[in-house]
């Protein structure tokens, strides 16, 4: 059976870990290198490089050694209770050191929990529940298991808004879907970004083009914009062929950039040297000159924005290169950017019903007979406004624009707006 | 799939907007036209038209609304998530959060290879196809026959081609997702009653060289319960489960907020202005008095007049005068009106029951913001307020997702090839004891047979 590229911890990429205790680590698998993870352990990249993602293992010395998958264990109900476990009662007579002994003996960590657990005081006494919880506890701090994770959009992204969620923006995993989705992200489509979280938008989206379509990035930065998070996604060469970049600079239409002169006279050349580094700076010019071209001939099939510049800003100046039914597709962490750019959206009438929603998402623990919502649950994942692009007074195809019929248009529009006006009275 | 062109041709799928709670997929067809509560719309003044055009009415309404540019309407380019808002309701459908977020969780991306079950009204299985593009394809499967058919004619129309989107009539409880796709899907959605009978078939078809992804969509928690026994014994793991929603916020402009100030002035304005009055009735009275006096002297007898004298002294005081004055201030002529119908029950006032001041709302009212002649609001002065809908969707589905992790496959390679990491096997089972108890293969072929779960009642 044929199937879709398998996804295999390689040389170079950067792997995302859980350790036992639930936390997500980041480590780099380099050929006959030693990933280290800090408080934890260490092993032999070799170990991993090649293995599919998502195995959970065991570290054996510098050594990997595959586990199975964890399975849940029902646990059975008893007629035990707390009533006669009294609190700060001395209950392990196993002291730090002679735990910390038992570990440098090389003792497995199972077997330091089995010790714990016969030398606990009340042990027997608490509910099967209780003694689950307690084994888990003990092994989440001795055992050396860990499991990879396969860097998908979703994991990748809760694995930053564990880490710093401000550094992206505050775009939780359902936030990130939602954008993705409101903004019709497709292979083959041609996108503008624009976003200072650091990459989790851009690289989202180019993992859903996958290869095949145009991303824009418009940055604030003289140089293309670093992406941090790209590097997490481990996105192969040809994920990231579709991405080009300009500055604010450079993307506006009546500015000529000032770029280094790449024609010098023939005698002007003095070495070889000189000349190919001339070519190199041409070459670069080109690609600057294409980029732009490629921005000024518009009709891009959405707008992502995910910045702390004024989102109004950026929708003025891009929405012109957007294309009819086009969706525009901005995030915020705090309601008050959106509510006011929605308040200005909403009466301009290239754009189509701007709306605000934000995303609520709640986890569950689902043990056998202990199903409930996580205790503690992320307050926001931030807003989303969504509008598409409309044509206020559009010009059919075989009709050639003629100067002329353009501005009887223009003023055909001025009085339609007015209509259009008591009618949307009406229907509201 | 769907028109990927600048300008609207003959035959296109559209969704054309009327309101935002009225969307309609409509295929352009020459000679048709269009009618709406608003106008008539000829299809033909679409075609040509780029994608996204304001399309205005070219006559009234049937029922005489609208007019020559009286309505207006929007030809859309289809999107999944437009669609979700059009399309014809054959059953409950998923909306964009829980469609994005499963997307999301179960990698799916360009190249993937997808199975739905059941294919409902398709709101899910379009924003599939659509993200996993060309190379990828959709596996999909309705066991209503009528829903299959209609979805399948659907698909064809929307130039989802059976290359991209495979759609079968078929219980996949019962005959599972056949033979044909063993071993090579990525990831598998169930929407169904009872997703626990189809979870042994779908481990049966998703890939096991890497991490396979499942997602059980069920609105009841009891059915959450028995989908996590059945997953886990089919040997998924990191099960795991989310409710997910999408708070609409409605947001409004209104006037900056007044400041106490304010009201403090307009009280101190009202009070000289109430003070001013009084001195002038004062005056009046006195001057009336005076003339009085002056008639009486000429001809009148006296007792009228000390009769006169207690009234004015009640002005004096600020009690009365309002009824005779018709232009005082008002905000007290307004306190007095509302209170009549508390006069009208005399016994009650008798009674001596407090007068409770009646605050007008005419003063805090906020106005509604003037539109200019361009038909902008004027934000000039103004603020954008936001608030939650008052009432919004509370719950969707339970989404419970695991995954397949190719452990026996990489048990297998590394005995093959003797290089990468150790292998040994060594059950973990939520415990740190080994346990003896291995669940191979083989074993959940058994745990396929009725399972020994808790009982709960029909979904």
């Amino acid at each position: 059976m044929s199937s879709s590229s398998q996804s295999l911890v390689q040389h170079g990429h950067s792997v995302l870990v859980r350790i036992a205790k639930g936390d997500i680590r980041h480590i780099k698998a380099e050929e006959n290198g030693t990933a280290v993870i800090p408080k934890f352990g260490s092993f032999l990249c070799n170990d991993l490089i090649g293995q599919p993602y998502g195995l959970t293992y065991e570290i054996v010395g510098k050594n990997l050694k595959l586990l199975p998958p964890r399975l849940l264990q029902e646990v059975e109900d008893t007629d035990a209770t707390n009533e006669l476990i009294s609190d700060g009662q001395l209950v392990q007579p196993l002291t730090l050191d002679e735990i910390k002994e038992l570990k440098q003996s090389g003792a497995h960590s199972s077997d330091i929990i089995q010790k714990q657990i016969e030398n606990h005081a009340n042990f027997a006494l608490k509910t099967e529940y209780s003694k689950e919880k307690y084994k888990k506890r003990k092994e989440a701090k001795y055992s050396k298991t860990f499991t990879t994770i396969e860097p998908t959009i979703f994991n990748v992204c809760e694995y930053w808004f564990a880490k710093d969620q401000t550094r992206i923006r505050d775009i939780r995993s359902d936030s990130l879907g939602q954008i993705l989705n409101l903004a019709n992200i497709h292979p083959g489509g041609r996108f503008l970004v624009v976003e200072d979280a650091s990459g989790i938008v851009a690289s989202a989206i180019l993992k859903r083009l996958g290869g095949d379509g145009q991303l824009l990035a418009i940055c604030d930065t003289e140089s293309p914009p670093a992406f941090p998070v790209m590097q997490q996604l481990n996105l192969t060469p040809d994920e990231i062929k579709p991405l080009r970049s300009l500055n604010w600079a450079t993307a506006l239409q009546d500015y000529n950039p000032i770029v280094p002169p790449s024609d010098l006279a023939p005698g002007e050349i003095r070495s070889e040297r000189q000349k190919s580094r001339l070519k190199k700076r041409k070459n670069m010019n080109d690609a600057l000159e294409n980029t732009r071209q490629e921005l000024f001939a518009g009709e891009f099939d959405g707008l992502v924005i995910a910045t702390e510049y004024d989102p109004y800003s950026v929708i003025e100046r891009l929405a012109p290169f957007l294309g009819g039914s086009a969706p525009i597709v901005v995030h915020s962490p705090y309601i008050q950017i959106l509510s006011d750019l929605q308040a200005k959206l909403r009466n301009m009438p290239q754009y189509l019903s701007p709306s605000v929603t934000e995303g609520w998402l709640r986890r569950y623990q689902i043990l056998p007979g202990r199903t409930h919502p996580m205790m503690a649950m992320s307050g926001s994942g931030g807003f989303i406004l969504h509008a598409l692009k409309v044509i206020e007074n559009p010009v059919r195809e075989e009709i050639p624009a003629v100067s002329a019929e353009a501005a009887d248009a223009e003023m055909q529009g001025g009085d339609a707006s007015e209509d259009a006006m008591v009618v949307d009275e009406k229907t509201e | 799939m769907w028109s990927s062109k600048r300008t609207i041709a003959a035959g296109d799928t559209v969704i054309v907007w009327m309101t935002r709670d009225s969307l309609e997929p409509l295929v352009v067809t020459p000679n048709a036209v269009l009618h709406n509560k608003w106008g008539q719309y000829p299809h033909n003044a679409f075609i040509g038209l780029p994608y996204g055009s304001k399309v205005r009415s070219s006559a009234p309404s049937n029922s005489g609304r609208g007019g020559p540019s009286g309505g207006f309407l929007y030809i859309l380019r289809p999107t999944p998530e437009l669609w979700t808002l059009a399309l014809p309701h054959r059953t409950q459908i998923l909306y964009i959060a829980d469609i994005s977020f499963v997307v999301n969780w179960l990698n799916i991306g360009p190249g993937k290879r997808v199975v739905e079950a059941g294919t409902g009204s398709g709101s899910f299985s379009h924003s599939v196809a659509r993200t996993v593009g060309r190379e990828g394809r959709l596996f999909t499967f309705e066991f209503h026959e009528q829903r299959a058919m209609k979805a399948k004619a659907e698909f064809e129309k929307h130039g989802l081609s059976p290359g991209l989107v495979t759609l079968q009539h078929r219980n996949v409880c019962k005959d599972g997702f056949g033979e044909g796709i063993a071993d090579s899907i990525d990831a598998v959605f169930l929407d169904l009653p009872a997703p626990w009978e189809a979870i042994p078939h779908a481990k049966k078809v998703l890939r096991k060289d890497g991490v396979a992804r499942i997602c059980c969509f069920s609105p009841c928690i009891e059915q959450v319960i028995r989908t996590v026994t059945a997953l886990n014994d089919a040997g998924f793991s990191e099960i795991t489960m989310f409710e997910t929603l999408q708070r609409p916020i409605e947001v409004s402009s209104t006037p900056k907020l007044a400041s106490i100030e304010d009201a403090a002035d307009r009280l101190k304005a009202a009070e000289i202005k109430r003070e001013e009055k009084r001195l002038r009735q004062i005056a009046q009275n006195r001057e009336k008095e005076a003339l009085d006096k002056a008639l009486a002297e000429g001809g009148g007898s006296g007792s009228s007049g000390a009769g006169k004298r207690k009234q004015s002294e009640g002005d004096e005081d600020g009690e009365g005068g309002e009824g005779e004055n018709g232009e005082g201030d008002v905000k007290r002529a307004k306190t007095q009106s509302s209170t009549t119908p508390e006069e009208r029950e005399g016994e009650k006032e008798e009674e001596g029951l407090p007068r409770v001041p009646v605050l007008t709302t005419r003063e805090i009212k906020m106005p509604v913001p003037a539109r200019s002649k361009s038909g902008k609001y004027d934000m000039e002065g103004k603020i954008a307020v936001s608030k939650a809908l008052p009432e919004v969707r509370g719950h969707t589905s339970y989404l419970t997702f695991a995954c397949l992790v190719p452990y026996a496959y990489a048990l297998a390679q590394g005995e093959k090839k003797g290089t990468g990491a150790v292998v040994e096997v060594k059950e973990v089972v939520n415990g740190i004891t080994p346990s003896t108890e291995t669940k191979g293969e083989g074993e959940n072929e058994k745990s396929a047979e009725p399972e020994p779960e808790v009982k709960v009642g029909d979904a």
